[in-house]
């Protein structure tokens, strides 16, 4: 099986660092005035979700910390070399792990489903599997 | 010499991955660590409450003077964080100025968002307004809020806040509570809520003397809340 190049899996994590930050930005906008962000589905899930003790982490929006996450994601993606490589794997794994627990709070703690969380956390999947990838496969070679 | 250097660097990269898992694990302790309160055996801060609300009348739901021109209406869910941040930082500065000089008066309503638990905690509320004392429980109740819908909202939880809120007729406050009107109550200030056009809480209204309610979403301060009752007044 032929592997994809870096310059493939970079592309793959700037376009979804770049939706990422388009949908934390929206959602703490959106929860900053008071308001949820619009559920798109309805059954208000994005509604109990923002309005949750677990939105906020040492008073600091969940959302405002995935915008700074997914920024640092973009730079990592951005840039060429092994400090790049291994920089960008660090904040997927974290940004990943934390989107798991984030995950596992609205289905069993929060019971409910916001989407736009939903499609941050396939955000942060698809840009764990791209930095790992790169991390494994290119970290001591040559810039691809 | 090049397989060493990349043994090298995969083995820094097992490092970044164990120093982001323990990062992981330090949010998880730490978001976990928020969920405190809804302790029956323990409530705290009713003397504060009591100090606070002293001497403001008190009618249903209604906190201030009957006659005053204008309402701030709140919309709030008594298992929501964000009330609770609001009750504790800026409604206190609202209730100790326009409430208490009787320029306004205050008004809570349940906009029930977050499950069964805080329309327990809603009815027991309005069941306490009926004696005069439900914005002691509103008070009471978020300062002492515990996790959303983790079954802290019990009979014992509930009653703990009724007395530290002196409610004095608990066995009547049993009844109102669980009373069919109590809970039509919950449901249609909840359904007027969502009417207004609110998607989260809490969320304001202002009321003037013609009696219609004037969203004014979630203001960031006192002060922007009083120039929204000077210009509804």
């Amino acid at each position: 099986m032929k592997l994809p190049t870096e310059g493939t899996l970079r592309r793959i994590a700037v376009f979804a660092a770049a939706f990422g930050i388009g949908v934390a930005t929206y959602i703490a906008i959106a929860t900053a005035g008071g308001d949820a962000p619009a559920c798109i589905a309805g059954e208000g899930g994005c509604e109990k979700v923002t309005d949750s003790s677990h939105s906020e982490l040492l008073g600091i929006d969940v959302a405002v910390i995935g915008v700074i996450g997914y920024v640092l994601l973009l730079v990592a993606a951005l840039l060429r070399g092994d400090g790049a490589r291994m920089a960008g794997f660090g904040f997927a794994l974290f940004g990943f792990g934390f989107s798991v627990y984030l995950t596992y709070l609205e289905l069993f703690r929060i019971d409910a489903v916001c989407q736009w969380c939903v499609a941050s956390a396939v955000s942060m999947t698809v840009l764990f599997a791209v930095n790992t990838m790169r991390m494994l496969w290119y970290v001591g070679r040559p810039d691809g | 010499m090049d397989e060493e250097r990349r043994q090298r660097l995969v083995k820094l990269g097992s490092a970044v991955a164990f120093l982001a898992i323990a990062a992981v694990l330090v949010a998880v302790v730490i978001s976990q660590s928020q969920s405190e309160g809804g302790d029956a055996s323990d409530v705290k801060d009713v003397a504060l409450v009591s100090n606070q609300l002293r001497g403001i009348p008190q009618k249903g739901m209604v906190l201030g003077d009957p006659d005053a021109r204008v309402a701030l209406v709140e919309f709030g869910d008594l298992q929501c964080p964000a009330c609770k941040g609001y009750a504790e930082g800026i409604i206190p500065e609202v209730i100790a100025g326009p409430v208490r000089r009787g320029e306004a008066k205050l008004d809570f309503r349940n906009y029930v968002i977050l499950g069964s638990e805080s329309t327990d905690a809603g009815a027991g509320a309005i069941a306490a307004g009926e004696q005069g004392r439900g914005w002691n429980f509103v008070e009471l109740f978020y300062r002492n809020q515990g996790f959303e819908n983790s079954g802290y909202v019990t009979d014992d939880f509930l009653t703990a806040i009724a007395r530290g809120a002196g409610v004095p007729d608990i066995a009547q406050w049993n009844a109102d509570r669980r009373s069919k009107a109590v809970l039509r109550e919950v449901n249609r200030t909840t359904s007027q809520a969502s009417s207004l056009g609110f998607t989260g809480t809490p969320s304001f209204a202002v009321q003037g003397s013609d009696g219609a309610l004037e969203p004014i979403g979630t203001p960031g301060s006192a002060s922007e809340i009083e120039s929204a009752l000077s210009q509804a007044g």
